[in-house]
């Protein structure tokens, strides 16, 4: 075990020198750069020059990323391009929200789609069943913009109970953070229910139909019992691997939603730099990104040895 | 003695009863009804107001730094910083001397170097400043409130330079900021002007937080755009980065912000509906959507197909799709833009035949127009323009001109418009900008209006006579101008080194409670003066 860990975190490494690599490669490659932009309208083409040369964007590529790369390797993720300020210190800034936003979400959206797919399966193909998978019809077709604007107008604007906008810190006022989680919360949660609420029953509908199964109803074990303790753990595998797979996404930052309620999180922080091609907050924000990726995988591919034994050895 | 039920509940009383004292002992933000939230034309992304020519930055560098001169709301230079001033006999020495008790919000005394260190930091970036500098021999700090700037020709529009409201402002900065290198940006904010950046509070990308300044002194007249008194009478201002329009309309409709400066103009009906919020356009002559010309490379390095597109372009059709509400657009014909103190008809028999498509072939076939392919840069992520583009791309392929649309978001269309190349190797025929009207109206104040070829902005006409009028209006006394810009409108609609596609205005919305808003022709909006009552 301990060596599959230990192989799993040097396969990290290489994942993320890869990431690395190729992200540094296709931002120069893309058409534009900051210059233009940094030299403003006024800036002679000496100007242009001297500010692309400052910033280094006139080395050669291999020069470049060597620059980025120890820099990168002694901890140092950069200054941002326009605020000159340390691209660790605005990802610090943006992943309280970030983090906020994915843990709201999966603390709604995990027990509701889990018991909405157990009873999907349970009820497979009665009424049940077809209102729930209807549910997850419309967690995939809705645009998460057009469920965030619907549930604004309905509980901020029409009933007042929580507001349209924003994000205030933890540490602030935890009454205040909470009321600007939940609808953001909801909208996202509604596509992970989507997502997670079929997985659960599609993995369920697999186990019911065992062997094992038949013969604990036939034991008498109680309906609740048989759910929970006997399918669902063994169903477990491919849930779990949807949840890491789900958490990683929001981990990394869920762009329309931020922009919908105004939450300063990761993916707008990506979306602005890459609109101005602030180079070290893109290549910062994808590498702790793609590292957050692989974290979580290794997390869930531990996680599969405490679901089922058999994996363990 | 045990603790009694009595005793308990007492203890809870007053626990509860306490708790509101402390919170206010430990509270130091101001209260919301002396806090204005307002959402911007976009994200506050640099700090350095001469660094960068970004209009937000420009409202950043207003709220916390002052100038020495500020045009009122007829947009004429007034004294600010400046107390007294005068000129030579000779017209070419100017002294200035600062007002009394100017302080920067550090503390320390606003002095006659900081103001020359500020205006040679300013005049490196600058269009105007550039122009002006060229015929300043001198800049000498004569004590600590009084400096001098020494000229090799008279230059009438020294002040106009000094109180210009288009970015980069001449802000003054304390001296050591003043002299960081021009293309390099300050790392520290302490300013001159009404409210103190407080980096504390603010969070990049989210919000920026102003407050009051409790060193700045205000003029005593009443505020008229950036002259006169700027009196802060709110304890703090914060700046929401609200990305989603639709968002930052219902927060304001909801209370949660007060103020908003460009909503979408779909949305603005309902805006004009809600009696809790009061709609205006603060700016009442707008911005004017230029198609800018490539006149390196063909066909436009011919000037029969520039002045085809004279006779190509539908303002009308252009501002009814771009936005819609004709309460806040109209057409213009003239090259300074309309509204404005330059504004004439010279020249614009053009603006009254078009659109007049066959002139407009005839005119591209007298050019010699060859068949090649004229690429349009469109960028995708600015409505107007992008709406701008696709019309004038389809009109260009309805008189049998090859055009393409080269779609890419705005920062692509920026670094693209630099490109010398010829348009086949990465370069560009037309691409679309919004030039504020009153910068269009002053000949120094935007760099677009040079003609000097290859030193000229992007597009690099090249028309010695239009630079011989510029000079000559550059040099004339106000009173005179008017005349020398009709002779420019005539000789600029003949050699046409970009074409106009409608002027527009855009309302600014907030709360009703909200008072003193001030007006302005230029892009700014200055926060003094605003009450909440």
């Amino acid at each position: 075990m301990i060596a599959y860990v230990l192989r799993r975190i040097a396969s990290l490494v290489v994942v993320m020198a890869l990431v690395a690599m190729a992200v540094f490669l296709l931002l120069r490659l893309a058409p534009g750069d900051p210059t233009a932009i940094i030299a403003g309208d006024n800036a002679t083409p000496v100007q242009i020059a001297s500010v692309r040369a400052r910033l280094g964007l006139d080395d050669p590529l291999p020069q470049q990323f060597y620059r980025w790369a120890t820099a990168l390797l002694s901890g140092d993720l950069g200054v941002s391009i326009f605020s000159n300020t340390p691209v660790a210190e605005l990802i610090g800034q943006r992943i309280e929200p970030t983090l906020s936003l994915a843990f709201a979400t999966l603390l709604f959206a995990v027990p509701v789609a889990v018991l909405l797919g157990i009873l999907a399966a349970w009820s497979a193909g009665g009424v049940a069943d077809r209102l729930a998978m209807a549910i997850s019809v419309a967690g995939f077709s809705l645009p998460g913009f057009v469920v965030g604007y619907f549930l604004v107008y309905v509980f901020a604007i029409r009933l007042k109970w929580l507001p349209v906008q924003g994000y205030t810190p933890i540490s602030q006022d935890v009454a205040s953070w909470a009321s600007h989680l939940i609808l953001p919360a909801l909208t996202l949660g509604l596509a992970f229910i989507a997502l997670i609420a079929r997985m659960t029953r599609t993995a369920l509908l697999d186990v019911l139909a065992e062997d094992y199964i038949r013969t604990a109803n036939a034991k008498g074990v109680s309906t609740l019992s048989l759910l929970l303790k006997h399918a669902l753990r063994n169903a477990g595998v491919p849930i779990v691997t949807i949840l890491g797979i789900g958490a990683a996404m929001l981990i990394g930052g869920v762009v329309v939603t931020e922009t919908v309620f105004n939450i300063p999180g990761i993916g707008r922080l990506v979306v602005d730099a890459i609109l101005k091609r602030d180079y070290p907050i893109i290549q910062g924000v994808i590498l702790v990104a793609s590292g957050v990726y692989v974290v979580i995988n290794l997390l869930v591919d531990l996680s599969y040895t405490l679901i089922d034994p058999r994996i363990r050895s | 003695m045990g603790t009694t039920r009595r005793g308990f509940l007492q203890a809870g009383v007053a626990t509860i009863l306490g708790k509101p004292a402390m919170v206010a002992a430990q509270s130091s933000q101001p209260s919301r009804t002396r806090t204005l939230r307002a959402v911007m034309q976009g994200d506050l992304r640099s700090f350095d107001p001469i660094w960068t020519s970004a209009s937000i930055t420009s409202y950043h560098g207003a709220m916390i730094y002052d100038t020495l001169f500020g045009v009122n709301e007829d947009m004429k230079p007034q004294p600010q910083m400046v107390g007294k001033y005068g000129v030579s006999d000779d017209k070419l020495t100017w002294t200035f001397e600062l007002r009394d008790g100017l302080r920067f919000s550090d503390g320390t005394d606003v002095t006659a170097a900081d103001c020359v260190a500020s205006m040679r930091r300013w005049a490196v970036r600058d269009g105007f400043g550039q122009h002006m500098f060229a015929r300043v021999t001198d800049t000498a700090v004569k004590d600590a409130k009084t400096f001098t700037v020494v000229l090799r020709e008279p230059y009438p529009l020294i002040l106009d330079a000094f109180g210009k409201a288009g970015g980069p402002l001449l802000y003054i900065m304390r001296k050591k900021e003043a002299e960081t290198d021009p293309m390099q940006q300050i790392t520290a904010y302490v300013g001159s002007g009404p409210f103190v950046f407080n980096m504390q509070e603010t969070k990049q990308g989210a919000s920026y937080v102003y407050d009051r300044n409790q060193n700045y002194k205000p003029r005593s007249e009443p505020a008229s755009a950036m002259a006169g008194g700027k009196m802060a009478k709110l304890d703090r201002i914060i700046w929401d980065n609200v990305a989603d329009d639709q968002t930052a309309v219902a927060a304001l409709q909801n209370g949660e912000i007060d103020f908003f400066e460009l909503p979408p103009i779909d949305l603005v009906d309902q805006l004009e509906a809600d009696k809790n919020i009061r709609v205006e356009v603060l700016n009442s002559t707008g911005q004017t959507i230029w198609a800018r010309l490539n006149s390196l490379y063909p066909p436009f390095d011919n000037v029969k197909a520039r002045q085809a597109l004279l006779y190509l372009i539908n303002q009308q059709d252009v501002l009814r799709a771009a936005i819609g509400n004709e309460k806040y657009y109209r057409t213009c014909g003239s090259y300074f833009g309309c509204g404005v103190p330059m504004e004439n008809d010279e020249n614009t028999q053009w603006f009254k035949e078009a659109p007049n498509k066959a002139k407009a072939k005839q005119l591209f076939q007298e050019a010699g127009y060859d068949g090649r392919p004229v690429i349009i840069l469109q960028p995708t992520n600015f409505a107007v323009f992008n709406t701008a583009m696709q019309l004038l791309a389809q009109w260009l392929r309805e008189i049998g001109v090859n055009a393409q649309l080269a779609s890419s978001d705005w920062g692509s269309v920026i670094s693209r418009r630099a490109v010398k190349e010829p348009p086949e190797k990465g370069g560009w025929h037309v691409f679309p900008a919004a030039i504020l009207s009153e910068a269009a109206s002053n000949l120094m104040g935007f760099v677009g209006h040079a003609a000097t070829g290859a030193n000229a902005w992007f597009g690099w006409p090249n028309n010695e006579r239009h630079e011989q009028l510029r000079d000559k209006w550059a040099k004339s006394e106000p009173e005179g101008r008017l005349a020398i810009a009709k002779e420019i409108q005539k000789n600029a609609w003949d050699f046409v080194p970009h074409v106009y596609m409608g002027q527009y205005t855009r309302p600014s919305a907030w709360r009703a409670n909200v008072r003193g808003v001030l007006h302005m022709r230029e892009l700014m909006i200055p926060f003094w003066n605003i009450e909440k009552t």
